[in-house]
């Protein structure tokens, strides 16, 4: 709202430009540092040795996750937010990320024998699961938006208490656990962006044919009747496909937040409350975000790795500060 | 294909991806080759945890993300190239620091750096069950990687681990050498523990955040009755319990070992306790404070021993 | 609240007997947190070493370790359930609690930062720090979740949350920078009484003694406040002095529990809608039965958490979390109502 002076579309090239800056930037960043003559030799298709495997195999893989993410979370934020209408819903807190970590958390450490690739179909089923009892005990007593927030941060409260409770049973097995937990691009290769990428790559685009809807349903359930939108099944089909993008990402990166709270926020500031603009907006913010986590994770102490979900915090509560001022003031 | 879906996302990435995405197949496919041509003789399979691993000739670069493995190595005489020593070389302790002399630390043991590990050019890494199972195709890939108990495996466990590593290392002959020496001494060591020693000990680490006690399964607890040392704790589901001064109290050991974390422990304040002083190892003054690094992280077959001698000298040197 | 005078006397006789129920609860549960644990006592010798303590081990387990232990724990589950009470009081909104208004959160970050850069600091210091985070906590939440058209249960459980996740959050990383022991994370995202002594004891009873006699005088002002306040205000009451002074009490009893027992949740949530549903909203008697019911929850929460892996510790909030969540979800699918 407050640039808007700028045209939406010239934010999204330039925010475009900064994701490209910064994916470069990520390329050469981490315990291993790959100066610039290095990454131009490697695109331009001269052997590079060493610095070419890790650009190749570590460093590409998590830029295009956090591509990947960025975008599913950002966007997942943003719709939560408009079906909401409420400016703090974001996956992690209506309990889309804990139902997801629960069940990933009881596959580590009930099930350690199961194959790697159980682990994000168990996350996913966990995200699922949360949404059939968001259904069961918000839809059917009307689908107010107010308790679809409410039993959403109460399914999560459970979740919560369920992984605390598998935590502290087996604390042995709860190392694996926790790494997950904390949300991290680490050990990302390609085959979790090809495990990502399809579901990113379908549903996104369907997102901004559902964009006009998103701007109906954030006028409030009676103007949007009076506009002849069957508003129940449009929030149903918009929550589904938020917690598609959320659970997704989080089956595979493990339960990073606040990428899904701040992103869209950070797009609202930029671009304002359409949709068409403020879904892919928010998917570049995420990106960014995200990426910036991911880096200082990498490269401030290296070689030690630490989670982005932390950096992600650790960004994110200086802007809630600022936001929080910005509330107060208007 | 893959440039036309990108594009819905975001067009500038997508030369950059699609640059990438095709170069990392070819490049894949090259690496695979080199590796069957290259193995022509001396190849041998090792079973793991995750199955099997062809390693060719006698590896001379080995990454070792847990401390056992370090032992191990340096056991067989010889020294990593890389290590997740958790970024602070104390932590290695100093028997080992000597032998193995300087390396590179790949990070954490939780979450090692793969990129300072492929910079590392190793021929073999070696890693723990627990901690590095899902990571296993990308090492792989690095280079032949075998998974082995460590974090969760009690003596024989690292007995068996030891062997697997010395197989892997083309050093079988070594690895029974070191072995026989190793069974020697530990022979030697239970020659020292009177055949009447009826003392429970308990090992534990003592924290601020609490007592972590070591149960008869647990690694430390298992070597110790392993030369006839009955651990206090015969029972529960878990290795590693948080238990109370009153549980302390109630299985009442003749012998602690604290492993100390920190400045300020729990056990400060128990000592102001009644129940503290009339526990049997307090009464008879055998709690003795050793090196969590030692007793606790490292897991190996030189670490075993010195935990022994450590043991033997506090219960009947003194 | 007119009906108060109207219903009197069946009404004070219906508070004196839910109040004894409580009581009676309290005890049971005291008597059993004395008795159970890897040393057992039986019932019948608890009263007896309780009373003439002798020599041996069974007296000094229970005078040295289980009795402040259970102290502790009645004096925490009391100061959480008031807080909880005063919370829902001042903004008419069943929500709110210690927990889910970030005070908890705040308050432990503030104890992990004070703990970690000044190694040297001793608990009643700490309890300073505790205070200030709960202050920086509850501030957050309260202008977050009242901007607009006033503070709906909505609005305050997602500010509440997300202040939540965030300061967890902050915990995590520096514990992880401090010590990658992960027990350490886990008791302070949980919070437990086990192996609390005297001393924490006696740490606890003049801030929380002052808290629950403020929370008695403050009653009255409460109920009225709970009419609106207009009519408050027409009654002669100073409503930001009583805002104040509930800020004030709020900031003491969860400050204090969580300096001496981790963010424990859910206590401050359930208590006091459970007693309002008992017994109606008059405050000068929701709050006093809240602390009895408060402290016998969470009794009886720290009895069961003994089994979660005996004969190790688990920290008490595991239990109070699996108990509160889903009483949290019967609130929520009733839109955030009163129960």
């Amino acid at each position: 709202m407050r640039l808007k002076k700028m045209h939406p579309v010239a934010i999204m090239t330039s925010l475009s430009i900064l994701v490209l800056v910064g994916a470069f930037l990520s390329i050469g960043v981490g315990a291993v540092w790959i100066p610039p003559g290095a990454i131009f030799n490697y695109f331009a298709g001269v052997e590079a040795g060493g610095d070419g495997y890790i650009i190749e195999n570590f460093r590409l893989p998590r830029i295009i996750m956090s591509l990947l993410v960025g975008t599913g979370l950002g966007i997942s934020g943003a719709i939560l937010q408009g079906i909401i209408r409420n400016p703090l819903a974001s996956p992690d807190v209506i309990g889309i990320t804990k139902g997801a970590g629960f069940a990933a958390a009881a596959v580590i450490i009930l099930f350690p024998s199961l194959p790697v690739i159980g682990l994000p179909i168990a996350a996913f089923i966990g995200a699922g699961l949360v949404t059939i009892g968001l259904y069961i005990f918000a839809f059917k007593r009307g689908v107010q938006p107010a308790t679809l927030a409410l039993v959403g941060i109460a399914l999560g409260a459970i979740c919560q208490a369920g992984i605390q409770f598998l935590t502290v049973k087996f604390p042995l097995e709860t190392n694996a656990a926790l790494v997950w937990l904390t949300g991290s691009l680490w050990g990302k290769d390609w085959t979790d962006v090809w495990l990502l990428l399809p579901w990113i790559v379908i549903v996104v685009p369907v997102t901004l044919f559902l964009a006009p809807k998103l701007d109906v349903l954030s006028l409030g359930d009676d103007v949007a009747e009076g506009l002849g939108e069957p508003v129940r099944k449009a929030r149903l089909l918009l929550l589904i496909i938020a917690v598609i993008l959320a659970g997704a990402s989080v089956a595979v990166v493990g339960t990073l937040g606040f990428v899904g709270l701040i992103a869209p926020h950070i797009a609202r500031q930029l671009v304002g409350n359409k949709h068409i603009y403020l879904l892919p907006v928010s998917a570049l913010t995420g990106t960014l975000l995200l990426m910036v986590a991911d880096n200082l994770g990498r490269g401030l102490f290296p070689p030690t790795e630490v989670p982005a979900g932390i950096f992600t915090a650790v960004i994110g509560a200086p802007y809630f500060l600022f936001l929080l001022r910005k509330m107060q003031k208007s | 294909m893959k440039k036309t879906l990108f594009s819905f996302i975001m067009l500038a990435l997508i030369l950059v991806v699609s640059a990438c995405g095709s170069s990392s197949e070819d490049q894949a496919s090259e690496d695979t080759q080199d590796e069957s041509s290259e193995s022509t003789e001396d190849t041998r399979v090792i079973e793991h945890e995750m199955g099997e691993t062809e390693i060719t000739g006698q590896p001379e670069k080995v990454v070792a993300l847990e401390f056992s493995f370090v032992d191990n190595l340096a056991s067989l005489g010889v020294s990593p190239v890389g290590i997740a020593d958790d970024d602070d070389s104390e932590r290695i302790i100093e028997p080992i620091r000597e032998k193995i002399g300087d390396y590179t630390s790949v990070g954490t043991r939780k979450q090692p750096s793969l990129e300072v590990i492929s910079s590392l050019q190793p021929d073999l890494i070696i890693a723990d069950m627990k901690r590095h199972k899902d990571i296993y195709d990308q090492l792989s890939d690095i280079a032949p990687t075998i998974i082995l108990p460590s974090l969760a495996a009690d003596y024989e466990g690292i007995i068996s681990s030891f062997e697997t590593v010395s197989k892997a290392m083309g050093m079988e002959e070594k690895g029974e050498e070191v072995l026989a020496d190793h069974k020697a001494k530990m022979e030697e060591l239970r020659a020292q523990v009177p055949e009447d020693e009826e003392r429970t000990v308990l090992p534990a680490v003592v924290a601020d955040s609490g007592y972590f006690a070591h149960n008869m399964e647990s690694y430390t607890g298992s070597l110790l009755e392993s030369i006839g040392l009955k651990n206090a704790i015969q029972s529960g589901d878990e290795r590693y319990n948080k238990i109370n001064l009153e549980q302390v109290v109630e299985f009442n050991p003749d012998v602690m070992f604290h492993m100390v974390a920190g400045d300020q422990t729990v056990v400060d304040e128990w000592e102001n306790n009644e129940l503290y002083q009339d526990i049997s190892a307090v009464e008879n003054g055998e709690v003795h404070e050793v090196d969590r690094n030692m007793w606790s992280r490292f897991r190996g077959l030189i670490s075993s021993e010195k935990i022994l001698e450590d043991a033997i000298n506090y219960l009947y040197e003194e | 609240m007119q009906h108060i005078s109207e219903q009197s006397s069946l009404f004070k006789y219906k508070w004196i007997l839910t109040f004894f129920c409580g009581i009676f609860v309290l005890i049971a549960s005291f008597i059993a947190s004395l008795s159970i644990g890897a040393y057992a006592i039986p019932f019948a010798d608890v009263f007896k070493l309780l009373v003439s303590p002798d020599d041996g081990k069974a007296a000094s387990i229970i005078h040295t370790i289980r009795l402040p232990r259970a102290i502790v724990g009645m004096i925490v589950g009391a100061c959480l359930a008031i807080a909880g009470g005063i919370m829902q009081a001042i903004t008419n909104n069943p929500l709110a609690s210690p927990q889910v208004f970030g005070v908890n959160a705040g308050a432990s970050l503030m104890v992990v930062a004070g703990v970690v850069l000044f190694p040297g600091l001793g608990s009643s210091t700490l309890v300073y720090f505790a205070f200030l985070g709960a202050a920086v906590g509850g501030a957050i939440v309260y202008s977050l979740s009242s901007t607009g058209e006033g503070m709906t249960p909505v609005k305050l459980a997602l500010a509440g949350i997300t202040v939540h996740l965030f300061l967890s959050s902050l915990i995590e990383g520096i514990v992880l920078f401090h010590e990658t022991s992960t027990e350490d994370v886990l008791f302070w995202l949980a919070g437990g009484i086990d192996g609390r002594t005297w001393a924490d004891v006696r740490l606890m009873i003049p801030w929380s003694l002052t808290g629950l006699i403020g929370a008695l005088f403050l009653g009255k002002g409460l109920t009225i406040l709970g009419l609106g306040d207009d009519v408050a205000r027409g009654l002669g009451q100073r409503i930001g002095w009583i805002r104040a002074s509930s800020a004030i009490l709020v900031i003491l009893l969860a400050g204090i529990s969580v300096a001496v027992a981790g963010p424990i949740g859910f206590i401050g949530l359930i208590i006091p809608n459970i007693v309002r549903k008992l017994m109606g909203s008059d405050y000068r008697v929701v709050l006093p039965v809240s602390a009895v019911f408060g402290a016998a929850l969470l009794t009886i929460s720290d009895v069961l958490s003994r089994f979660i892996s005996f004969p190790a510790e688990s920290p008490v909030g595991i239990v109070t979390a699996l108990l509160g969540a889903p009483f949290f979800l019967y609130l929520a699918s009733r839109g955030g109502r009163a129960a």
